[in-house]
């Protein structure tokens, strides 16, 4: 099995790698996205006093 | 093995540094688990003294001033006594329970006082157990390690 | 001679590079003194390609982000080896930035609520992600393990400048890429692209005695147009940040939150802001100081906003 990592994917906004399963024919046999970030503004919002949020979640993404 | 809290005190030269020099000159037995630091003031001690003495190793912090309205600068205890209320309710978002440090007025003739406070004091830290920040924070990174070692110096182009 | 440079993030939301990009027609100037190797966000370079590169051969690494996870390490201890200089750029990487309120939990915490409890997430298996995963036979995926504590870039490989802001004003970016580029740079370990007062040097509104007797959040009235945002109660982060933003948030009739970071040889920014809280108050007597302090929400995370990851405590005692 033959393995081929895009690794990172550009020209957007996060982290990302894309793998690819070559069988011995050369044909793809599997292929995946990965996700490699995470940082928990789910968790760590939690208790902020809500007028706050606006400037706390603006910076998920600041494109 | 009986825990000994190692405490920090910042006690301020006109009052409480007296009292305490009072307390040693009258021969007053007092537990020898604090460490004193003479500041000129009770207001020179900035919340970031008592931020750094607890993650330098300190169990407990004592801040010590003079009575109010007998500040020798007028009006530094008062700002000493606004921190300390602000700090007691900021450490325990910390996770650092709130006891740890504590606030008293004592005079430059409270020998008594003093030695009575270090040795309440120590008794309740003591009660709270070590402090241990270094090694709570070494121990919350124990697996905050990269799984891939090192990268390499050169690489050989291939893709992984 | 071009310069030759890298521009990566770690635990990052895009703005520092959106704030690079924001240069606008300036940023030819910037492409006619800098071959860039690496910048994910607009580029199509590989870890690879900085892998086959030898020590040293960058010129400068301006990395933004936090280091949140193994991923995020490595490739920043990868380019300290592959660039001569390091520079930390944005409030993530100089201090942890709003990532950085994530130290308040733990690794479990934080990965059971965004993949198990969170209201709209449907993982009936409760699967969380793993560092090893095999597809199928002979097809293994791995993903970086992600941290339990959140660090700025200086808590894990040596930095020589930091650039601050969140973002930092494009034409600070600009300015410290000139120092670079004219071999002009202070000494290492400087902040640069920011003044060296704090930013009520800067802000243009009014100053007077602070006798403050309560404390508003933002919500709970108008703010008097041209008065210290302190002064009439709001907490404002000024005091203890570092100028050169150009007081955008303050134009804008917000409090700062203090995301240029802490002035130079101060250990603790947010615990300074303390200090300077407790001093502006009014009261005397601990009855009335206690009403006022009942009425600071949230004190912890207000003061250390962008800070908390390195603060002296660094995270929620666990």
């Amino acid at each position: 099995m033959k393995r081929i990592a895009i690794d990172p994917i550009t020209r957007l906004e996060g982290h990302g790698k894309i793998v690819i399963f070559l069988n011995e024919q050369g044909q793809v046999d599997n292929a995946f996205l990965q996700i490699p970030e995470l940082r928990g503004f789910e968790k760590f919002v939690e208790g902020l006093p809500v007028e706050e949020i606006p400037r706390v979640v603006t910076r998920i993404c600041g494109v | 093995m009986n825990f000994e809290p190692r405490i920090v005190g910042f006690l301020c030269n006109w009052c409480s540094y007296t009292g305490a020099d009072l307390a040693g000159t009258a021969r007053i037995k007092y537990a020898p688990n604090i460490r004193s630091i003479r500041v000129m003031c009770s207001g020179r001690v900035d919340p970031v003294f008592v931020v750094k003495a607890f993650a330098e190793g300190a169990d407990g912090v004592l801040i010590a001033g003079c009575h109010p309205g007998d500040c020798h600068y007028q009006e530094g205890n008062y700002k000493a006594l606004r921190r300390y209320l602000l700090l007691k309710r900021v450490l325990p978002e910390y996770g650092i329970e709130p006891g740890r440090l504590r606030l008293e007025w004592i005079a430059a003739s409270e020998g008594e006082r003093f030695a009575q406070v270090v040795n309440e004091f120590t008794e309740q830290v003591r009660g709270f157990g070590p402090m241990n920040f270094k090694d709570s924070l070494l121990e919350s990174m124990k697996n905050d390690v990269m799984i891939h070692g090192e990268p390499e110096t050169q690489a050989t182009g291939e893709q992984r | 001679m071009k310069l030759k440079i890298a521009i990566y993030w770690g635990a990052a939301c895009g703005g520092c590079d959106v704030a690079i990009l924001d240069t606008h027609e300036k940023i030819l100037d910037i492409a006619a003194a800098a071959d860039i190797l690496l910048w994910p966000v607009a580029m199509d370079f590989k870890y690879a390609d900085i892998r086959r590169l030898e020590d040293g051969y960058l010129d400068v690494a301006f990395f933004s982000g936090a280091i949140r996870n193994s991923e995020n390490e490595e490739i920043a201890r990868l380019l300290r080896r592959k660039a001569k200089t390091m520079i930390a750029l944005g409030s993530c990487a100089h201090t942890g930035g709003i990532p950085g309120l994530a130290n308040m939990y733990g690794r479990d915490e934080i990965l059971d609520r965004v993949y198990r409890s969170s209201e709209s997430t449907v993982n009936p298996e409760g699967i969380v992600p793993e560092e090893r995963y095999m597809a199928g036979t002979d097809e293994e995926l791995e993903l970086p393990r992600f941290y339990n504590n959140v660090r700025p870039l200086d808590q894990v490989v040596d930095v020589d400048y930091y650039i601050p802001g969140c973002p930092p004003a494009s034409m600070q970016i600009y300015s410290a890429i000139g120092l670079i580029a004219d071999d002009m740079l202070p000494k290492k370990g400087s902040v640069i692209g920011a003044g060296d007062r704090a930013l009520c040097d800067e802000c243009a509104r009014k100053k007077g005695e602070k006798t403050i007797n309560r404390i508003y959040r933002s919500h709970e009235k108008v703010p008097e147009p041209e008065t210290c945002f302190l002064e009439q109660g709001f907490i404002c982060l000024g005091p203890a940040t570092r100028s050169g933003c150009g007081s955008r948030c303050i134009k804008s009739v917000i409090p700062c939150r203090g995301c240029y970071g802490p002035l130079d040889d101060v250990k603790d920014q947010g615990i300074k802001m303390l200090g300077a809280i407790a001093s502006v108050l009014e009261p005397k007597d601990e009855k009335s100081i206690n009403a006022i302090l009942d009425t600071i929400v949230d004190p912890l995370r207000t003061v250390h906003r962008f800070s908390l990851a390195a603060s002296i405590l660094r995270r929620k005692k666990a």
